[in-house]
């Protein structure tokens, strides 16, 4: 938990979205400095539009960013020779919307990154898929399509086709987000867990409970910048910013 | 009256047989080489490569954007007479490249429409877990957009086999033009004649669209891209 080395580094990291037809820009990234340790698990929260999803999305390059840099596990974001799809299969990433891939069963989903991209043989990857099936509770669902899945049965799969890469960081953009509200806790217990087992994360999340519980630093960003962060003891118990206290008091 | 029609029709059918034969020929050539084509075409639209997606765009709307029958008089008259010798073909093979360049355009369109109507999380999903653009189409958005493209295309094709009648007037003997030539024969029954031809179009087309029908029923997919 104290390594001197974070696997994360953002430095001063800035990206402005500019709109079509030259009709004004968006400042979605202003000056963003953070790190995180192995082992952490760092919690972004903010209103929508903050830049929290973005920041996340620029950690494993599906955002490019406009100035600054990005170094995970000593490999720098920016360096034009970094090879980028090796290093995104060494990040997990956990959507929203899921986005398991609707022409495959769950187990498939799980199957088809590992011989795709890390080259196991489908023997090695059908066992490793259903171990990590059985470890998110959704053994049972293997050969159903994800249209057959409720919400939370697809995270699942979701997050156990993550965790099959055996990536090194896992990102979660607001993972619980679009899920029915009992499907909510399940899915957080399996964070928990994972955070538990020693997973460096990086969680975008309006579940404040988690964020007390879990986290280990929490980040509050608003309007592109990073407003404020600490241990969530002292981070909820008194925030030092007056937009964090509205932003708390607000959803609370 | 009906011994008449039938006399007709048993002296006919195996001069109409022919033509069905052309045409069946030619539409097939066609939709194969269109669609082949067109996929390629379509999958560069698709990714914005520069230049290529530019002059593929060019190509699409003039040909989509003007007469089929103009085209064909271009492939018939003006390219062989360009004096470029590969391009000095005779009639039957630039009525063949023509209609297989006019299909091109259509499936190119509907391929990349496809393509595009793929959600954009499912390649983010699998950029995330590290796969290059060649493996996120590949296992992820050509199987899902490939089901996106049944119903379409099967539209085209049963277009693009009723476009071979326009083929007779550049001399192929296909149903159309054998049609025309035993009008010939029986100048009064005109009417029977192309009843007949209409028929056998008919027999041609329908089980395509029962196909379609089918297929699309069986891999589930919404009609979500337009023809035109």
């Amino acid at each position: 938990m104290m390594a001197a080395n974070p696997i994360v580094v953002v430095d001063q990291v800035s990206k402005t979205f500019r709109q079509a037809h030259g009709r004004g820009e968006h400042r979605a990234l202003d000056k963003v400095s953070l790190s995180i340790e192995p082992g952490q698990v760092l919690v972004i929260i903010g209103p929508s539009g903050s830049g929290k999803s973005t920041l996340l999305r620029t950690l494993n390059a599906l955002e490019s960013f406009d100035s600054g840099r990005i170094i995970i596990d000593g490999v720098s974001l920016s360096d034009k020779k970094t090879d980028l799809n090796r290093l995104r299969a060494e990040i997990g990433m956990v959507f929203q919307h899921f986005n398991l891939f609707q022409h495959k069963t769950a187990l498939d989903n799980v199957v088809l990154p590992q011989v795709v991209v890390r080259k196991r043989s489908r023997e090695e990857a059908v066992a490793r898929a259903r171990d990590l099936l059985a470890k998110v509770g959704i053994a049972d669902r293997a050969s159903h399509y994800p249209s057959q899945l409720s919400g939370g049965q697809q995270q699942r799969v979701a997050i156990a086709r993550a965790l099959a890469m055996d990536p090194k960081i896992m990102l979660f953009d607001e993972a619980t987000s679009a899920l029915d509200p009992e499907m909510v806790g399940g899915i957080l217990d399996l964070m928990r867990k994972l955070a538990d087992d020693g997973m460096t994360m990086a969680v975008v999340t309006h579940e404040m409970g988690f964020a007390r519980e879990v986290a280990d630093r929490i980040v509050f960003m608003d309007e592109g910048r990073i407003v404020e962060e600490g241990e969530p003891g002292s981070f909820f118990a008194s925030p030092s910013h007056e937009r964090t206290r509205a932003f708390l008091d607000q959803i609370l | 009256m009906l011994e008449r029609y039938w006399s007709i029709t048993s002296s006919l059918l195996p001069f109409l047989w022919k033509g069905f034969l052309e045409t069946l020929y030619v539409s097939l050539v066609a939709i194969v080489a269109g669609s082949l084509i067109g996929a390629v075409i379509g999958l560069v639209r698709s990714q914005r490569v520069p230049v290529l997606t530019g002059l593929f765009g060019l190509y699409i709307h003039v040909l989509r954007g003007t007469p089929f029958l103009v085209q064909l008089y271009v492939f018939y008259f003006v390219l062989p007479n360009t004096g470029v010798s590969w391009l000095s073909w005779d009639s039957r093979t630039a009525a063949f490249v023509a209609l297989s360049v006019y299909t091109s355009s259509y499936v190119a369109e509907i391929v990349k429409g496809a393509i595009e109507a793929v959600p954009r999380g499912q390649s983010e999903a699998a950029t995330a877990l590290g796969m290059n653009r060649l493996q996120r189409l590949w296992y992820v958005v050509i199987p899902q957009a490939l089901k996106l493209t049944v119903p379409p295309m099967s539209g085209v094709y049963v277009m693009i086999i009723k476009s071979t009648a326009i083929l007779s007037v550049v001399g192929i003997s296909e149903l159309t033009r054998q049609g025309e030539v035993s009008i010939l024969r029986f100048p009064r029954d005109v009417l029977f004649i192309y009843g007949l031809i209409a028929f056998i179009y008919f027999l041609y087309c329908y089980p395509v669209l029962r196909f379609a029908r089918w297929a699309e029923r069986r891999v589930g997919a919404a009609r979500i891209v337009d023809l035109d």
